[in-house]
C-alpha cells in the first residue's frame, strides 16, 4: 500500500496568487440555500428556474404569490385589482395590527392574496393567488373581501376565475368575521356559477381549514400540485383527536385525487399549459359554436394516411360515401357465417381497442379529470374534455385494460357506483358550458360487489338514466364491446346510439342468461342467438342507430380505419344535433326511448 | 502564480495534472470519492478531501461540494482535468461567483461550443470550413433533390428525430436519391411520427484529425499541430498519434492557421482542440471543439516538448504563453495507445476488479501515465481507462517498433485488458502503412467493430 509514502510537494511558490478581482476564494451568501426536504445545498437561481421546485430531490417549495403570477400569467398581461385594502381589527385583537404590519414589511404585499386579471397563454382571466408568508396565508375580512370582490368583477366582465389556494385557514385573530367570509365568498362563487362562468381551482401547499372548506373545493376543475397537504383538519389536530397515527401520504394531493376531490394532479412546470388549455376549451364562443367542419379528413396527417385504403374501398370524405358504407355494412351484418355467440367472444377479445384507444385517435389533447367529488376515483370509467376538429367534447368511456395490472386497475371496466358518478359530474359539466358528449361503452356490467351495494350501485345507475335523459347539450353512445346490461344503459340514454358491427349489447350476459332460463350457464352460446345480442339483431329492432363496420375484427392494426369511420360519422352527427336547440335535444332523446 | 490547485478529477488524469503542480511547485488537492480512497491522486496529493459516495452525482459531479472543498482548503483554482465537470459551463460559472481560478475557458465560451449548432454557425463565421448540409429541414423529395445537387454527392439523408441509423441514407447520386430519400423518410414517419429530413454531404472514409490549440489571456493563440485519432471503436478512441501521416507541412499550415483564426474569433482562452474530418481529397471540415484538455494529449507533448497542463495552469495564472507559433517545432513521431479494464472477446465489457500485479515498461521515448499499480482495486464506478502508454520516436516507423516493444513488455494480471487488442492493431498491415480511416476498425476487426 502507498499510504504516506510520497513526499509532499516540494515549494517554490511564496507569493500568495491574487484573482483579477483581488479576493479570496469564498462563497457568497445566498448563492447556496439548504433544501428542507433533502438538505442538500442547492443554487437559488437553479430553483428560481426550476419553477422553485428542488433540483436534487423534487420536492416543491411554496411560492410568493407575485413569482407564482410570473411563472403562471403571460408576460406582462398582469394587472393587480384592489392593490391597497385598509387594515381591519374588528375584534381590536391586541398585537393583531403588529402582526400584519410586519408581514407587510416582509412580504411588501397588502394582504395575503394579490388579486387581478392576466393573460394565461393568451386567454384573459381573474386570477387569486394566496401568499403562505403573510399569516399562513389565513382568510380574514380583507382576504375574503378581495375575493369576493375579484369573483363579482369577473362575473361583470364574464371573466373566467382562477385562484390558487394556500392557506391555514380562518385568520383567529378576527374571530367570526374570519368565519363569515367562506360564505361571502362561497357565495360569491355561487352567482359567477349561475352566470355560466368558469372557475378553476389550484390547491398548493398547504390548503386546510375553513379556505378548504369554502372557495378551494367549489371550482368546476379542481388542480392540485403534486404531493400539496390539503384537508380541512389539520393532521396534527387529527391525530390527537382521534390518538392514532395516520397513515402515509394521508391528506396529500395524491390521496385526494384517490378519493375523488382532485381532478388533477398537475406537476408545476405543466399548469401554465394545463390552465391555457383549460381556458380555452372554456371560451364562450367556442361553447356556442356548434359549427363542426364539413371535411373532417383535413385535420391530421395520420388519418389521412390511413385514410388510403378505406377510400379505395368506396368509403368517401362526402356524405354520399359515408352513406354508401353504411349500406354495405348492413350487408355484412346479415353475413349468416358469424353466430351470435361468435360475436359475443370477439366483443370480448383481449386484444380489442378499448375506449382510451379510440379516444387518442379520435379526438385530440385530451385531458382526463377524476374523481366523483364524494368517494374516489373509479379506473373502470375514463373522461375528460378533448378536441374533436379543434371543437372541445366531454369524452367518457368504460376503459378495460390491456394486461393484468391494468385490469386489477381498471376492475376489469366494470364501474363502480363512485365512476357513474364521476360520468354523470362531467356530463353535468358539458351541459353547462355547453359541451357535446361523448360515450364509449364496454363494459361487461356495472361492478357487482359489497363495496358498491354499500355505495348505492343501483341508485347510481339510476341516477344517471335520469339526468342523462334530460341533458340540453348532444348525447353520442358508442358501444365499443360489450354493452353490459345496466351497467351499459347507465352511460348510453343518448340522442344516438351506434355499435361496432362486433360489439355486443343485452340485458344480461349470455352465461347468465343461460344459468337463470336453463339453469345451465355453458349453453350460453344457445343462449347469445336466442337473446338477440349483436349490432345487427339490434339495428333491426331499432334499439340502435348505426353499425360501425369492422372488415375485419377490431385489432391495434385496423383501429385507424374504424377510428376514422367513426370520426366522419361523429362529424355528422355533431353537425347534425349540435344545430338543435337544447328543448329539441332532450325532447328527441325523451322520444327516443319512449317510443320503444 | 497559483500556490494551491485542487484537482477535480480521478485516475490517470489526476495523477497526471498533480504531477505537473509538485513540477512547478504548487500544492494540490484531491478530492475523492468513497471508492477511490486509495486510488493514486488521494494518496499522490498534499491534501485530500473525501467529497461524497462512489456515484459520480454524489462526487465528482457535486458541484457544492467541490466549490466548498476549494473554499475550505484554501486552493485559488481548479483544475478540472476531462469528463465530469471540465466543460459544465454552469461549473465554471459558480468558480467564477466564488472568486476561484477555473482552469480552461470562459463559462459563455464553453457553453457556445457546446452547442451544436451555434459552434457551427460561429465557425462558419468564421470562416472555418464546415460539413456543407442543409440548414433547414426539408419535407418533401423535390426540394431535398434541389438541395443535394447544390451540396454535392455523396449525400447522407437524415431525420431530424433520427437515432441508431434508423431514418438514414446514403445516396451516391442523382440517379439513386428518389428511393433513397422517401424510404428514410418513411422509415422516420413509421418509427418518430416526423417526416422533416437534413441533407448533408457524406465524407467518405474520413480521418479524425484535431488541431491542438493553446490561448493566453493576452490574446496570442499557437496551435501545437495535429494528432490523427482515426482508430475509433463505437466513437471512442482507441489511439492516437501525432504528427498524422496523410497531413503534408502545407496542409498542416493552412489546418492549423485556421483553427488558430477560429480561436481568435471566439476569443479563445486556455487550451483547447478543434477537431476536423478529412476526406481522401485532403478536404476538411469543422466538427467540433473541445473546451478542455483531452485524453490524447501526451502525443502532442511528445513531439512539441511541450508540458500541456503546465501551460494551461500558467495561462489561467494570466501569465504569457511560453512559445510563439514560431518556434513550435513538431519533432520525430508518438503513438499513444488507451489501455482499458475491459474485454474485447465479451463486447468490450467493462472488467473492474483487483489489480495483483503490475509491470511497467520503460526506456528511452517510453512514457507511462497511470493511476494503477500492484493491489490496486479498479472500482466498477468509473471509466474504464488504467493507463497511458504513449511512446516516440524519430519516425513513425520506429515509433510503432517501440510501441510494440513496450506493449510487449506491460503486464496487467488480475483483470482483463484490451492489450492484445492493441498489439493487433499495430501489427496490422494496413495500420503500418497509415492506411487507416475512422472506418478502421469495423473494416479489419469486424468482430471487434460491433
Amino acid at each position: 500500500m502507498l499510504r504516506d509514502m510520497f513526499k509532499k510537494t516540494y515549494t517554490l511558490i511564496d507569493t500568495k496568487y491574487r484573482s483579477q478581482t483581488g479576493r479570496e476564494p469564498n462563497v457568497p451568501e445566498g448563492l447556496w440555500r439548504k433544501c428542507r426536504k433533502c438538505s442538500q445545498p442547492i443554487l437559488g437561481e437553479d430553483v428560481k428556474n426550476n419553477y422553485y421546485i428542488c433540483p436534487k430531490c423534487k420536492a416543491y417549495f411554496r411560492v410568493h404569490a407575485m413569482r407564482r403570477i410570473e411563472i403562471t400569467a403571460d408576460a406582462g398581461s398582469f394587472e393587480e385589482w384592489n392593490r391597497k385594502m385598509e387594515f381591519s381589527n374588528p375584534l381590536d385583537f391586541p398585537g393583531y395590527e403588529e402582526k400584519v404590519w410586519a408581514a407587510r414589511e416582509k412580504t411588501r404585499l397588502n394582504e395575503a392574496i394579490v388579486t387581478g386579471s392576466c393573460l394565461i397563454e393568451g386567454e384573459k382571466a381573474a386570477v387569486g393567488v394566496c401568499d403562505a408568508r403573510f399569516l399562513m396565508s389565513s382568510m380574514g375580512h380583507v382576504v375574503g373581501e378581495k375575493i369576493t370582490r375579484m369573483v363579482e368583477r369577473a362575473t361583470k366582465e364574464r371573466l373566467p376565475v382562477i385562484i390558487f389556494a394556500c392557506s391555514g385557514g380562518a385568520r383567529m385573530q378576527e374571530g367570526c368575521v374570519s368565519l363569515m367570509q367562506m360564505a361571502k365568498t362561497s357565495g360569491a362563487l355561487k352567482r359567477h356559477h349561475e352566470a355560466g362562468l368558469l372557475f378553476v381551482s389550484v390547491l398548493t401547499d398547504p390548503t386546510t381549514g375553513g379556505v378548504t372548506a369554502s372557495f378551494a373545493m367549489l371550482g368546476d376543475m379542481i388542480l392540485a400540485e403534486p404531493g400539496a397537504l390539503i384537508g380541512f383538519a389539520g393532521p396534527r389536530v387529527i391525530q390527537q383527536t382521534i390518538g392514532q397515527k395516520l397513515p402515509e401520504g394521508f391528506q396529500r394531493a395524491e390521496f385526494l385525487l384517490e378519493h375523488g376531490f382532485v381532478d388533477r394532479i398537475v406537476p408545476r412546470e405543466e399548469m401554465k399549459e394545463t390552465l391555457g388549455r383549460i381556458l380555452k376549451v372554456h371560451r364562450q364562443e367556442t361553447a356556442e359554436g356548434v359549427g363542426y367542419p364539413a371535411d373532417p379528413m383535413k385535420n391530421s396527417a395520420k388519418k389521412v394516411r390511413e385514410a388510403g385504403d378505406l377510400r379505395e374501398n368506396g368509403a368517401g370524405t362526402d356524405m354520399d360515401g359515408i352513406g354508401g358504407a353504411v349500406e354495405k355494412v348492413s350487408l355484412d351484418v346479415e353475413n349468416p357465417e358469424k353466430t351470435a355467440w361468435e360475436h359475443v367472444l370477439l366483443s370480448r377479445r383481449a386484444d380489442r381497442p378499448t375506449a382510451k384507444d379510440y379516444i387518442d385517435e379520435i379526438f385530440d389533447e385530451f385531458m382526463e379529470f377524476h374523481g366523483d367529488r364524494y368517494y374516489g376515483d373509479d379506473g373502470a370509467i375514463i373522461g375528460g374534455i378533448a378536441l374533436f376538429h379543434g371543437k372541445p367534447v366531454t369524452v367518457i368511456g368504460q376503459q378495460k385494460g390491456k394486461t393484468t395490472k391494468e385490469n386489477i386497475s381498471r376492475n376489469f371496466g366494470m364501474p363502480s357506483p363512485e365512476g357513474y358518478r364521476k360520468a354523470l359530474r362531467l356530463m353535468k359539466q358539458a351541459e353547462r358550458f355547453g359541451r357535446p358528449v361523448i360515450c364509449f361503452v364496454d363494459t361487461p356490467g356495472a361492478f357487482c360487489g359489497i363495496e358498491a351495494e354499500e355505495r348505492g350501485q343501483g341508485e347510481a345507475i339510476a341516477r344517471s338514466l335520469f339526468e342523462m335523459s334530460d341533458l340540453t347539450v348532444p348525447v353520442l353512445s358508442v358501444v365499443i364491446g360489450e354493452g353490459g346490461s345496466g351497467g351499459a344503459l347507465a352511460m348510453a340514454v343518448a340522442n344516438e346510439v351506434w355499435m361496432l358491427e362486433n360489439a355486443v349489447y343485452s340485458v344480461l350476459s349470455p352465461e347468465g342468461f343461460a344459468s337463470i332460463l336453463w339453469k345451465d350457464s355453458k349453453r350460453a352460446d344457445e343462449a347469445a342467438g336466442v337473446m338477440k345480442v349483436t349490432a345487427g339483431d339490434l339495428l333491426n329492432l331499432g334499439i340502435i342507430e348505426e353499425v360501425i363496420p369492422e372488415r375485419e375484427p377490431a385489432c391495434g392494426e385496423n383501429l385507424g380505419e374504424i377510428a376514422l369511420e367513426m370520426d366522419q360519422r361523429m362529424g355528422r352527427f355533431l353537425r347534425d344535433y349540435g344545430a338543435r336547440t337544447g328543448e329539441e335535444l332532450r325532447t328527441q332523446r325523451y322520444e327516443r326511448f319512449r317510443g320503444i | 502564480m497559483f500556490t494551491k490547485i485542487l484537482v477535480a478529477n480521478r485516475g490517470e488524469i489526476a495523477v497526471r495534472i498533480i504531477r505537473a503542480c509538485r513540477e512547478m511547485g504548487i500544492k494540490t488537492v484531491a478530492v475523492y470519492s468513497e471508492a477511490d480512497r486509495d486510488s493514486l491522486h488521494t494518496l499522490l496529493a498534499d491534501e485530500a478531501v473525501c467529497i461524497g459516495p462512489a456515484p459520480s452525482g454524489e462526487s465528482y459531479l457535486n458541484m457544492e461540494r467541490i466549490i466548498s472543498a476549494t473554499v475550505a482548503m484554501k486552493a485559488e483554482a481548479i483544475h478540472p482535468g476531462f469528463g465530469f465537470l471540465s466543460e459544465n459551463a454552469r461549473f465554471a460559472q459558480l468558480c467564477e461567483k466564488c472568486n476561484i481560478t477555473f482552469i480552461g475557458p470562459s463559462a459563455e465560451l464553453i457553453h457556445k461550443m457546446g452547442n451544436k449548432s451555434e459552434a457551427r454557425k460561429t465557425m462558419m463565421e468564421a470562416g472555418v470550413p464546415v460539413v456543407p448540409g442543409s440548414k433547414e429541414p426539408v419535407r418533401t423529395v423535390e426540394e431535398a433533390r434541389a438541395m443535394a445537387d447544390q451540396i454535392g454527392y455523396p449525400v447522407m439523408i437524415k431525420a431530424s428525430s433520427g437515432g441508431g441509423g434508423k431514418g438514414m441514407r446514403i445516396s451516391w447520386g442523382p440517379e439513386d436519391f428518389d428511393g433513397n430519400f422517401q424510404n428514410a423518410q418513411m422509415e422516420s414517419v413509421k418509427g418518430f411520427s416526423d417526416d422533416t429530413m437534413y441533407l448533408e454531404r457524406y465524407i467518405e472514409k474520413p480521418r479524425h484529425i484535431e488541431f491542438q490549440i493553446m490561448a493566453d489571456k493576452h490574446g496570442h493563440v499557437v496551435h501545437l499541430g495535429e494528432r490523427d485519432c482515426s482508430i475509433q471503436r463505437r466513437h471512442q478512441k482507441v489511439l492516437e498519434e501525432s504528427p498524422s501521416i496523410a497531413i503534408s507541412q502545407e496542409l498542416r499550415k493552412k489546418m492549423g492557421e485556421t483553427a488558430v483564426r477560429a480561436a481568435k474569433a471566439v476569443k479563445y482562452e486556455n487550451a483547447g482542440t478543434i477537431e476536423f474530418l478529412l476526406d481522401k481529397n485532403k478536404n476538411f471540415y469543422f466538427m467540433e471543439m473541445n473546451t478542455r484538455i483531452q485524453v490524447e494529449h501526451p502525443v502532442t507533448e511528445m513531439v512539441t516538448g511541450m508540458d500541456l497542463i503546465q501551460e494551461q495552469i500558467r495561462v489561467a495564472a494570466g501569465e504569457t504563453l511560453s512559445v510563439t507559433q514560431d518556434q513550435v517545432r513538431i519533432q520525430g513521431h508518438a503513438i499513444e495507445c488507451r489501455i482499458n479494464a475491459e474485454n474485447p472477446e465479451k463486447h468490450f465489457m467493462p472488467c473492474p476488479g483487483l489489480i495483483t500485479n503490475v509491470h511497467t515498461p520503460g526506456g528511452n521515448g517510453v512514457r507511462v501515465d497511470s493511476h494503477i499499480y500492484s493491489d490496486y482495486r479498479v472500482p466498477p464506478n468509473y471509466d474504464s481507462m488504467l493507463l497511458k502508454l504513449i511512446v516516440h520516436g524519430k519516425d513513425r516507423k520506429s515509433a510503432i517498433a517501440k510501441m510494440r516493444s513496450a506493449l510487449g513488455e506491460l503486464v496487467i494480471e488480475g483483470i482483463e485488458t484490451n492489450l492484445d487488442f492493441q498489439y493487433e492493431i499495430l501489427n496490422h498491415e494496413a495500420f503500418q502503412d497509415g492506411d487507416t480511416d475512422t472506418h478502421f476498425i469495423p473494416t479489419y476487426f469486424p468482430e471487434y467493430g460491433k
